[in-house]
Order: structure tokens, then sequence, then C-alpha cells
């Protein structure tokens, strides 16, 4: 007689499993480039190496300010063969960058937007939050979309632009510092040849082939925590939020995050025990039954994916090492707790592309390159201790991180001091940029405000940084007399002088409460300095034409030769 | 951290402190110490005197071992 253990075994055993049919992703052609068979090495300004959402938006970036660049993939198409979504959630900064290199509107028309997040423990809601609350941007807090799709979009928008020389099938096997650039040989399904560039931009992702071959120790550090996702359709109506349980009675008390992506695919990512099977845990029937006891007896579901993982971590000392430059998981790679590993190569992106730009077409000194290191490894390794610390919640190692982890959930579930210890992820945000030599203030980033002209025709933030690569000067009430002799000493700076409010003859923005706390500015004759990047880099309270030249200058790194 | 005597009552407390704790096994005893200290933390609210009391008791923890027959 059969116990009633191998009872429930049986039934579940007998209940179907549907798998729905694969994502139908868009397919390049391979197209033998010029170089092959010829003897001398052609040499490009920028080749970047990695056609994932990092380099991507950097090629996106450069091609929308004007800039050619080659961009190397080894693939033909989007997203890892054999594997579902990577990423997921979008988070405004980089969904403003998205904006202003033209694909947003796809995004949100395909993705679900969200702000609101929930956690539980065993069956008790412990503490809820809403990003929208901290928001003056067009841009929601975040849109969950497929990896891929972020990344089709992207190449959609490159080759629309048409400045990109995108290369598809073309693997890098080797790269070689010189002393003005970088030489890379390049194997091709119609043979192998060499180009140097001026610059090389190593976007090729964790695994990096190029930091290992150039030997530059990543530091990484890998986890004993492990995780199986199930991407899954089912017609439980549940609200687009973001759930997560640090102990989920339906998960033998271990952790479960629940979201909503497109085509209705919510991806619930299970924790496991740490000495699991990783190949039984994924078995269809194992994952179903999780999913089962989690959805209820009556939902019927499909899975689109399954897939178990343990994460690690690794951080360069320094993202740039001579020409070439490190962005996205090839400089750093953290733990999945908060969206930041994905957000954080696209903001990289963001960072180097307006300097490249500038420093390409002659305007100022490579100088201006270093503070991408400056700016993005400290971004880069606050994001590893936010994520580690979340990780390290998620995953307590002792009994006595076990007790603390009690005492906290159980508080937590009573009073609102609590609720800030429950850590199941600090959300992505636009990092700060500490005090450097070309940023004395330091920097924060500028979200996408709504903006109205003196005629009343609108514009945001993200249009007016959409054109060219200008810093933009927002200059408060400026007099007539102080915006023309500003202009005559600007002429030749790449700089865009607004007005908000006034009658200065300056093209002008209507006078706005909430630009100006947003900026923490606003009295008349001040000055806040915008990099095209969308970062507020200074803020000047006596403009005169001397000090906001000075500014420029500096956030530049450009002399009194360039421009 | 304030190291002078600042609680009213030191035995009241003290005894307050060991009924709280009676009749409870090792674990449930640690989980109430967990619940005390964040509590505790709260009501302190200073991040430097907390990180500095931290440092005191992990100190005095090593301290104590080492002495120990």
């Amino acid at each position: 007689m059969p116990s009633p253990n191998s009872r429930t075994r049986c039934r579940r055993d007998m209940e179907n499993f549907a798998f729905a049919p694969a994502y139908e992703l868009p397919v390049w052609p391979f197209t033998p480039p010029p170089e092959l068979g010829s003897t001398k090495p052609v040499r490009h300004p920028i080749v970047i190496v990695g056609a994932g959402p990092s380099g991507l938006t950097l090629a996106c970036d450069l091609a929308q300010r004007g800039v050619h660049a080659v961009l190397l993939d080894e693939d033909d198409t989007v997203g890892v063969r054999g594997a579902s979504s990577r990423g997921i959630c979008y988070a405004q900064k980089s969904l403003e960058i998205f904006e202003r290199l033209g694909i947003y509107e796809r995004i949100a028309a395909k993705g679900v937007t969200w702000s609101f997040g929930r956690t539980f423990s065993g069956e008790q809601e412990v503490y809820n939050f809403n990003l929208q609350a901290n928001s003056v941007s067009r841009q929601p807090p975040f849109i969950n979309l497929q990896q891929f799709y972020v990344e089709w979009f992207l190449v959609d928008r490159i080759l629309e632009l048409g400045l990109t020389d995108v290369r598809w099938k073309n693997r890098v096997t080797r790269v070689e510092q010189l002393a003005d650039g970088v030489r890379l040989d390049v194997e091709t399904p119609a043979g192998s040849y060499t180009i140097e560039a001026d610059r090389l931009i190593d976007a090729t992702g964790a695994n990096s082939p190029i930091r290992t071959q150039l030997g530059i120790d990543a530091h990484s550090s890998r986890s004993t925590d492990r995780w199986c996702i199930s991407d899954v359709r089912f017609k439980k109506p549940l609200p687009t939020e973001r759930w997560t349980w640090v102990d989920a009675p339906f998960n033998e008390g271990r952790g479960v995050w629940q979201h909503l992506m497109a085509d209705g695919v919510w991806r619930i990512d299970y924790q496991m025990p740490e000495d699991c099977d990783t190949a039984h845990i994924s078995k269809p029937e194992v994952a179903g039954a999780r999913l089962r006891e989690q959805l209820g007896p009556d939902v019927e579901f499909e899975f689109v994916w399954i897939g178990p993982y343990g994460y690690r971590d690794h951080l360069l000392d320094s993202f740039r090492h001579g020409r070439v430059f490190f962005i996205g998981d090839a400089a750093h790679v953290v733990s999945p707790f908060g969206a930041r590993g994905g957000n954080s190569g696209i903001q990289d992106a963001a960072n180097l592309g307006w300097k490249l730009a500038l420093v390409a077409q002659g305007k100022t000194d490579d100088a201006l390159l270093d503070s991408y290191d400056a700016e993005r490894q400290p971004a880069a390794k606050q994001n590893l201790q936010v994520t580690s610390r979340s990780a390290r919640f998620l995953a307590p190692r002792s009994p006595a991180e076990h007790t603390l982890r009690r005492a906290v959930v159980a508080l937590a579930a009573r009073h609102p001091f609590a609720r800030a210890l429950v850590n199941t992820g600090r959300m992505s945000a636009a990092n700060d940029y500490p005090p450097a030599p070309l940023l004395p203030e330091g920097a924060r980033s500028v979200q996408n405000l709504s903006l109205r002209w003196t005629d009343g025709r609108e514009t945001t933030l993200m249009q007016l940084l959409s054109e060219g690569t200008e810093c933009i000067g927002l200059w408060f009430a400026p007099t007539r007399e102080q915006a023309q002799a500003a202009l005559d000493a600007m002429a030749s700076l790449p700089l865009r002088l607004l007005a908000v409010g006034g009658d200065s003859g300056l093209p002008t923005l209507q006078a706005d409460d909430r630009l100006a706390s947003h900026l923490c500015a606003g009295d008349a004759g001040s000055l806040v300095l915008v990099r095209p990047d969308a970062y507020r880099a200074a803020a000047l309270a006596n403009a005169t034409p001397e000090a906001i030249a000075s500014a420029v200058r500096t956030v530049l790194a450009a002399n009194e030769r360039n421009p | 951290m304030i190291t002078e005597p600042r609680i009213p009552d030191p035995d009241g407390f003290y005894a307050a402190l060991l009924a709280a704790h009676e009749g409870r096994t090792e674990a449930q005893s640690a989980d109430l110490n967990a619940r005390l200290v964040l509590q505790l933390a709260n009501q302190c609210g200073d991040q430097d005197v907390l990180l500095a009391c931290i440092r005191a008791a992990a100190e005095e923890d090593t301290t104590t071992t080492k002495d120990s027959p």
C-alpha cells in the first residue's frame, strides 16, 4: 500500500507540464568585412566588442551623437542561445537613456511598468515600497522586459541611425595593446583578419576573453546560494507588483521572487538549498510541483523556461587599461538582487558615450576618458556593496545570522523601524559620483523632467540632450546683458545656454518650482550645469561668463586650446 | 559611546532582563536578545554610537574568551 508521500508524488507525476514554444528572435546576416585579405591593418577610431545591453547602448549612444564605431559580436542574434532572458528590470535612469536614444516608446509599449513592491515573510506582508513617490521623471521607476527585446530594439535603432559598422559572427581571438591604440585579430566564417583601434571597448560580458588575455584580475568570488528560475504563463490574476518572500511557506521556508514581464510571462525565482542537485531541481516535474504549491490546484500554467543558477561577483580595480575600456559585466558583476547588473552596464555606456564622442571629434583631450573610470568604478563598488548586503540577508551564513534575521522579520511585522532592515534587494538607482578633479562638487543624476518653453511648447530634459553632444547651462532668470556677454565668451564651447524664466533673449523655459527644487537651485542669476549624460555637474551662484567657461572646461577636461 | 552609568535602577533593569529570559530555551533566549538589540538600536539612533557599541562588544568577546580557563 503506498504511503501518503508517494501518493502525493504520484499525483504530481501525473500532471502534464506544458512548455510554450521558444521565442522567435531575429537573425542578422553575416557580411564579409572589407579588411578580409587586406595586408595592412585598417585603423578605426572606436571598436566595441560585444553586442549585449552595454555594447549596444554605447554604439547607439555614439551613433545618436553622429559618431561612427565598429561593433563586433560573435553571434548573429540577440539574447543568449539556449537560455531565456537574463535581466528583466530596467530602472528609470536606463529608461531615460533609452528615451534619449529613441527606443523608450517601444520598450514602454512592450514591457510592464511597475513601481510598487511588497515583501512577505511566511503568509504575512512585512514591508512595501512605492518608488513612484520620489520620481519627477517622465519615465516610470521600472519597466520589466525580457533583455533580448531591449537588445533587439537597440539593434534596430542602431541600424536605423546607420553610423555603426555592425559585424555579426565576428569573434575577437586576440588583442594587443599598442602605444597609441589596440590591434585585434578577428575570426569570421569567411576567414580571419586584423584591424586596429584608437580605442577598444570591451563589452564581452562576465567571462570576457579580452580581460583574461590581458591578464587583468577581476577579484571574483562565487556564492554558494542557489536559485532556480521558472519563467511561466498562467491565468491567475495578480497585480503587476514586485513580490518577494524572505521565507515562503510554499518553498520550504526559502526565498521567492515574483515579477511579470512582457508577453504575460511571470518570472518566479526560487531559492534552493545550498547543496541541491541543480539538474534535479530544474526538472519540469520538480519545478512544476513547486509552482503548483504556490499557485494552488486549479491554476493552469505553461513553462517558458526553467533554469538553475548560482551567482558570483567581480570588480576590476580600474575600468581603463591604456586604450582599452571595460564596460558592463566585463568590468563588474554583482548578485542579481536589486537589478543593478544590466542597469549599471547601460549606465556605464551612457557615461562613456559622450566622452568618447567629444574626444573623437577633437573637442577635448583624452584626459576626459579617465573620468569614466573615476566615476563608474566607484559606482560599481557601491553596487557591489549594496547587492552583497542583500545577498547576505537572503542567505544567512550562520545560526547567529538566522537569529538576527528572524528578529528583523518578527519586528518588521509590527514596527516600522524594523522594515528598513528587511533587505530583499535595494532597487537600482542612478549612482552619485564622488568629487573628483573634473567634478569638484561631485555629480548626481537629473531626472527627465517635463519642461515647457515660454511659448507653451512642451519639451523634456532628454529631448534637450538628444541632439549633438553639449552640456546644458540652465540659467535662472539671467539679464539680457549677462546672457549676451556669456554667449560672446562661450561661442566655441560645447555648451547650450538656456534661461529658466526672465527676459534674457536666450531660449527660455518657463519658471518651474519642480525643476528648481530637483536641481537644488533657482535663485535669480544662478546656473546649473548639466552634462550630456544628464548629471548635474556644477552649480554657480554667480554665473559670470568667466565662471561658466571655467566650469565647462573643468567638466570636459578642456583647456584653452580646445576648443 | 557612553560608559558612565545612566540606568536609573540597574538592579531593577537586570532583574527584568533575567525575568524575560526565564523559562526560555537557549534558542528562544537568543531570539529575544536579537529582538532586544534591534529595538535598543533604534532607540539610540546614532550610527557612530551604534558602530562603537558593536566594536566594543566584539572586543569584549575576544578579551573574555582569551581570559577564560
